[in-house]
């Protein structure tokens, strides 16, 4: 790098400040991408988009294009889509079923377990021998699956997926296991570009309910049942208010560099742009999901999730999204509708429509976040802007653990406690050589912020 | 001129034509005049406004049947396009505030009798040219696929069906907060 960059002093968690030069810093980029991207456990697929051997799935790592592969033992492996000749990718479908990876630049040939099985004119263009079995295609070497969700890793060194989620495990257990057959991706992928860095969008997922009140008003104003107006209602047993209005307390949980924020409710109640048929539907299959997850997650059918660095999610909503990291100043979204296996095909189509209506690039709420963030971005153009700290203070001090079950460090939801532990936790990661030092670094943070 | 004379087959007549397109050139203003109140009065209260996102499938699997799974991007009624009208009119709908700029090219048009007397499907493309903000300029470039039924009211035409599709896999927009 041909400057010095004192991350540090970029974030200073405990005061509540970010200057938002790590929005914009090119060195800083490729930096994320060697410590962040290089090391994190980042998201893949879910298992349920590649059931059969040769199924499957194009994706990203970082920059780095992947392809993600039902073995025919039934195992999972991921590798880089790339030919080890010329570089050329040698998968260029969405997705699909395959039995062989071939390079349209020369030929080569891969098996999906990524072995080079065939080479054109291999005797006369390489009269002295090609080694085939060391020109495979490159292997992401840890890959692992959490409750059908496919994740992977570039560094042997790095905790185990579990231990790296930590307590966020509990927080995506609400969503994942509802019910006994667990969940599936419905239909395809919306993907589109956002002009803002990939950390705006995931800190608002880890730690920004804040938002939801101004920047959705419209979607609520207009998608919200008010009395009197009972025949604008999405379906039969949509929710009349959102849950901000009705609920009678919340929470935050900030830890590891991951973040949750959830209201309390009395009712099973999805969110108020939900489908009727979807509210419904939770409302029938709380029993079973009480059963298994106990009352709080149970219960639990709105609010937001960021797992380090760039998986999302939404409960009740059914939108998975990750953040494709494009250069500071872009990120590429790819949002899932996520649902519970067991569920009516009714219902996963209600689902699919759910997702759509709200979020993806045209959803009634989806369409005023990235507006902010492109302005943001815009606004950090200039220099005074992007040297200008940043206040990160909001619930600053008042964290805590709770005793009712609900575990990490929490606060009330309107606060800051998830973005303030994720920027500690990306500096941590930035300015840490070995992962040792990374947990310590986290461990020692954290256990200032509960004193 | 064999597309006026030959009644019997297919071919719509040249009235028709000039019928269908200033139709849906008028359709285009009003939307391009943000006058989506009245473009709501353009559409049969059964309309059903689609898109799906576009994927790469492999030669080998589309001709096998096999491919990527899409999703919507629009799947709406006409309750939920007035909802998203009602919603531009709320002065809070952040990626329309202050409003873009739109013009609707539509050309290409394809117009097919259907099998219904009142009712005649159009095929057209498309180019969407936003203009937001200072400097935010968009392309939305795709086909639609209308069918319209003819209707006493004075606009002589409803839409009764709009299936619309936009060329890109990744859309390079960050929002599709405009109509088709």
């Amino acid at each position: 790098m041909h400057k010095k960059i004192d991350i540090a002093s970029l974030v200073d968690a405990a005061e509540g400040r970010v200057t938002p030069l790590i929005y914009t810093d090119p060195d800083i980029y490729q930096l994320e991408m060697e410590k962040i991207f290089g090391r994190c456990w980042l998201f893949l697929a879910h298992e349920s988009q590649i059931p059969k051997a040769g199924d499957f799935f194009n994706t990203y790592m970082g920059e780095d294009p992947i392809i993600v592969v039902r073995q025919k033992d039934g195992t999972v492996k991921a590798f880089l889509n790339q030919c080890r000749h010329r570089s050329m990718r040698v998968s260029s479908a969405d997705s699909g079923n395959t039995r062989a990876f071939t390079c349209p630049y020369h030929g080569w040939s891969y098996g999906v377990d990524g072995q080079l099985v065939d080479v054109p004119l291999e005797s006369r263009a390489y009269p002295q021998g090609l080694c085939k079995e060391k020109w495979g295609l490159q292997e992401v070497p840890c890959v692992a699956e959490y409750k059908g969700l496919i994740f992977g890793n570039w560094d042997v060194t790095a905790p185990s997926l579990q231990e790296y989620m930590g307590d966020m495990a509990w927080y995506l257990d609400g969503v994942l296991d509802r019910r006994a057959g667990g969940t599936q991706i419905v239909g395809g992928v919306h993907k589109w570009v956002i002009e803002c860095n990939w950390k705006f969008p995931a800190e608002q997922f880890a730690s920004d309910q804040y938002h939801a009140l101004f920047t959705h008003a419209s979607a609520v104003q207009v998608l919200g049942v008010k009395p009197g107006s009972e025949d604008k209602a999405l379906g039969e047993g949509q929710t009349a208010r959102p849950v901000w209005e009705t609920a009678k307390d919340a929470v935050q949980y900030g830890q590891d560099g991951h973040g949750s924020g959830f209201f309390f409710t009395e009712k099973p109640d999805a969110n108020v742009w939900v489908d009727g048929e979807v509210s419904a539907y939770f409302r029938e299959t709380y029993p079973e999901a009480e059963a298994r997850l106990g009352k709080i997650r149970a219960l639990r059918l709105a609010g937001h999730n960021n797992l380090f660095p760039t998986l999302s999610w939404l409960n009740g909503t059914a939108t998975l999204r990750v953040w494709h990291p494009r250069g500071p100043n872009q990120v590429e979204v790819w949002a899932f509708c996520i649902a519970d296996k067991d569920a009516s095909d009714e219902v996963k189509n209600a689902f699919e429509r759910s997702a759509t209506r709200a979020f993806g690039p045209a959803g009634f709420l989806e369409q005023d976040d990235s507006e902010n963030w492109t302005e943001v971005q815009k606004v950090l153009r200039g220099q005074r802007a992007k040297n200008t700290k940043l206040c990160l203070e909001m619930g600053l001090n008042q964290e805590r653990l709770r005793e009712d079950g609900i575990p990490g460090i929490t606060n009330y939801i309107f606060s800051e406690t998830a973005a303030r532990g994720m920027y500690r936790r990306w500096a941590d990661l930035l300015i840490s050589e070995t992962w040792d030092e990374v947990q310590q670094r986290t461990e020692q943070f954290q256990q200032e912020v509960l004193k | 001129m064999s597309i006026v004379s030959d009644q019997s087959s297919s071919v719509i007549s040249l009235s028709m034509y000039h019928d269908v397109s200033q139709f849906l050139y008028r359709e285009a203003e009003l939307l391009d005049d943000w006058k989506f109140r009245d473009w709501l009065e353009l559409l049969s209260e059964d309309i059903s406004y689609t898109m799906r996102t576009t994927v790469n499938a492999q030669t080998r699997d589309r001709r096998r049947d096999i491919a990527p799974p899409t999703t919507w991007i629009f799947n709406d009624s006409k309750f939920q396009l007035e909802r998203r009208v009602a919603r531009l009119e709320t002065g809070m709908a952040w990626a329309e505030e202050p409003p873009s700029r739109t013009r609707h090219i539509i050309s290409n048009l394809h117009v097919l009798p259907t099998d219904k007397d009142d009712e005649i499907d159009v095929r057209l493309n498309y180019i969407l040219y936003r203009s937001q903000k200072e400097r935010d300029v968009t392309f939305y470039v795709g086909m639609r696929q209308d069918r319209l039924r003819k209707t006493e009211a004075a606009q002589g035409w409803q839409i009764c069906h709009r299936e619309i599709t936009l060329d890109q896999a990744v859309l390079t927009s960050h929002n599709l907060s405009v109509f088709f």
